[in-house]
């Protein structure tokens, strides 16, 4: 197993080319003890997933890398992705830009960018490009798409205690370990030995970053029942990827990414806003009671879509709670009364 | 409101420029013209697109079509000091106070109903997220097709392919809702305009280089970015042609005070949009801003046999569209080329794109011995102004 690690910050770099490049995933995850810093070198009014990310550079708060993937996907990641040039000048760093719209042009381009990347991580490996190997690696990546798939599907329809906590374990051991291991352990969740339990607010959560699984646990504590979600480091991270023969791998791939359910960067050209009906039919079918989202101070990519995201549930009669964080623990316990309070209003 | 202001601005401007029709009258032609756009867009017949700012508008302007950049509203809602009640309309409706104002403010005016429904909306990735965000907004708001124009930053032969297939692609949209094709014979005329008004500005810019500059802190100011209305007209050319010629008169005519430029400074990004005495302020302390970073011509010519490659050439050279370390050499080059003392960077509050950067920026330039002040200033929201405090720094 590849132990050689490419760090990567964003949902959008995809692990199997990563593997096939023979090397293994690191997600940078902005959680970090370091101290404070970024701010002197970007600004203090970026996103804190950013921001953290750069302090932990900063902080030499990372195992050892190869390389860096950033991707293009909004300002504060460009940003982050000049400033870790600055931080870390000895670093390899590959930027790839992402389309904002899901155009078959745009799934072209992105093919070639994932096509560049494939290349570049094969050259700091010194090894050639296979595409055998990026096969292997996609079917590796379907099955546990597949078995994360399962998993999802029971938490929709029951609440079982511990398991969207289990669950993020696994999504964060895809992130930053390998899709082999991680998918041995969704193998190891056995759901016929869970016992379902009653009396949860079933709640629907969606944003950007979500990834402590102790605020999972959390949740549970406060009477919520994770019914489905929607956050790059949770469902949007791993997606199956449909190829056959007769179709360009890399534009594959590029489609598979641009055509799942999309972050609040990338849009529907054909119907603009289309994020906000995309949560609301998400929320209605998995039976959700309310809906929470969650995404960090300065996420200009959410913060701009939420006002029209609240008018479309509102429409719905169905109940949400918007919340802020910093991507901490902390900042999550301090939401504990907001939370409680709506899962109450909800009346299970 | 919108319509009347411009329309009263361009009688207004009209006017003066009736009154003393010998003289150069270079910014009162400049804002007549500027102010005709704004009159046009709140004008019924006319074909309107909501644009962002690297949209190429040449070839929108050759397509019969008006069109502006919206951040030119929240611009214009701010020098007219309206900018705070659309803003906290915006704010009141859950867009966040963390975000761009100069968003916040179109935001606001769309709510409010002060927007001129567009027949169709062109957002672009460059330069902002937030931008391109209000852009969809825009579109669902009015129910208008929307297209998107992304402008990578890697500067390879693989993205220019893709821009310029999408700008391609972009002509065919326009003509959907126009019902008009392009003609390469008006686009060619365009180019050539933009071609002419490029190498004119070149001029501008080579004699603000001098010293002493015969710029003054607000003559050229956010002219790089504005005058990309226009440039693809013979009312662009002769707009440059007329500050071009305000600067050899003021050369010639020895109207240069040099003790009003002790320090030579370089504003970076846009300036403060409402009333707030900057320039003076900056001018009674013998500091001139001799150049604005956008104020550059940072593309090759156009190329009327290859109109769509060079204009996306154009779009990827704009230093919005650049990565840090290119935009920093290029506020390096003209550090060099104006003999700089120092720089101001007004650090746009929620400003990811820009401001974002602020402390590469910072070092970038003191790298080249150019000390920066970074005011941390919102350049179209003035509720929180600290004036004392700025006027301190
Ligand atoms: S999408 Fe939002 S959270 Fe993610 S990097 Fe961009 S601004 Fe930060
Ligand atoms: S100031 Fe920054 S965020 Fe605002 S419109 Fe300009 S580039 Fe975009």
């Amino acid at each position: 197993m590849a132990t050689q690690k490419i760090g990567f910050t964003c949902a959008y770099a995809p692990v199997p080319i990563i593997e096939a490049a023979g090397f293994a995933p690191f997600r940078v995850f902005p959680e970090t003890d370091s101290k404070d810093q970024s701010g002197h070198m970007l600004h203090d009014n970026l996103c804190p997933h950013v921001k953290k990310v750069l302090d932990r550079a900063l902080d030499e708060d990372l195992p050892e890398l190869e390389g860096m993937v950033f991707i293009n996907s909004c300002d504060s990641m460009r940003r982050l992705s000049d400033a870790w040039q600055e931080a870390r000048p000895y670093d390899r760093t590959i930027l790839l830009d992402l389309p904002s719209s899901n155009t078959d042009a745009s799934t072209d381009f992105l093919a070639s960018e994932y096509k560049r990347m494939l290349k570049t991580l094969c050259q700091w490996n010194s090894v050639d490009v296979s595409l055998d190997n990026l096969k292997s690696r996609i079917d590796a990546w379907n099955s546990l798409a597949q078995t994360l798939g399962n998993i999802e599907h029971a938490m929709g329809h029951n609440f079982y205690p511990g398991l969207s906590s289990q669950y993020q374990k696994i999504i964060n051991l895809t992130a930053m370990h390998s899709v082999d291991k991680a998918f041995l352990k969704a193998k190891e969740i056995d759901l016929d030995k869970m016992s379902p339990q009653k009396g949860h607010a079933p709640i629907f959560i969606f944003g950007n970053l979500l990834f402590d699984p102790k605020v999972f646990n959390l949740f549970e504590d406060w009477n919520m029942h994770v019914i489905d979600n929607d956050f790059c480091t949770g469902s949007r991270f791993v997606n199956s990827v449909d190829y056959d023969a007769s179709q360009d791998l890399f534009y594959s791939l590029a489609s598979s990414w641009m055509m799942r359910t999309p972050c609040a960067r990338t849009m529907d050209i054909a119907d603009p806003g289309a994020i906000a009906q995309k949560i609301v039919d998400r929320a209605k079918s998995c039976n959700a009671k309310g809906v929470i989202g969650f995404t960090v101070k300065f996420c200009d990519p959410y913060l701009a879509r939420i006002p029209m995201i609240r008018e479309a549930l509102q429409q719905e009669s169905i109940p949400f709670l918007m919340l802020e964080g910093d991507c901490t623990l902390g900042s999550m316990g301090q939401q504990q009364t907001r939370i409680e309070a709506f899962t109450e209003m909800l009346e299970v | 409101m919108m319509y009347d202001y411009f329309k009263n601005m361009v009688d207004g401007v009209s006017q003066k420029i009736l009154q003393d029709p010998d003289s150069i009258n270079a910014k009162k032609k400049y804002v007549l013209e500027i102010a005709k756009i704004g009159q046009k867009l709140y004008t019924r017949d006319e074909r309107i697109a909501w644009c962002g700012v690297t949209i190429p508008f040449d070839l929108l302007n050759s397509m019969g079509v008006t069109s502006c950049f919206v951040e030119f509203v929240g611009a214009m809602l701010s020098s007219n000091e309206t900018a705070p009640i659309f803003i906290k309309e915006a704010e009141d409706s859950g867009y966040a106070p963390d975000s761009c104002a100069y968003h916040r403010a179109v935001t606001g005016a769309m709510l409010k109903d002060i927007m001129p429904e567009p027949d169709f909306v062109i957002g672009s990735s460059s330069p902002c997220t937030a931008g391109l965000a209000v852009m969809e907004d825009m579109a669902r708001r009015f129910k208008k097709d929307f297209f998107i124009l992304n402008v990578p930053q890697n500067n390879s032969k693989e993205s220019v392919k893709f821009l310029t297939d999408q700008i391609k692609e972009m002509t065919r949209f326009i003509t959907a809702h126009t019902q008009k094709p392009l003609s390469m014979e008006k686009l060619g005329r365009a180019l050539e305009f933009f071609n002419e008004s490029s190498l004119i500005l070149k001029d501008i810019y080579n004699l603000a280089k001098q010293t002493p500059s015969p710029v003054d802190n607000k003559l050229l100011k956010d002219f790089g970015t504005v005058i990309g209305l226009i440039m693809g007209t013979r009312e662009g050319v002769e707009i440059c042609q007329a500050f071009k010629d305000e600067l050899i008169d003021r050369i010639e005519s020895k109207k240069i005070d040099p003790s009003k430029e002790k320090i030579r400074i370089m504003w970076i990004q846009n300036r403060i949009q409402y009333k707030f005495p900057i320039e003076k302020m900056l001018e009674d302390f013998g500091v001139k801003i001799v150049v604005d970073e956008l104020n550059d011509v940072t593309w090759e010519p156009m190329d009327p046999d290859n109109p769509f490659e060079s204009i996306a050439r154009r779009i990827i050279s704009i230093p919005y569209s650049l990565g840090t370390n290119e935009r920093i050499a290029h506020m390096q080059l003209l550090a060099r080329e104006y003999k700089l003392d120092g720089a101001i960077n007004p650090c746009h509050w929620g400003c990811r794109q820009g401001t974002g950067v602020r402390g590469l920026t910072t070092k970038g330039l003191k790298d080249v011995n150019v000390p920066v002040l970074n005011l941390e200033i919102d350049c179209v929201d003035s509720r929180n102004l600290a004036q004392g405090q700025i006027e301190t720094r």
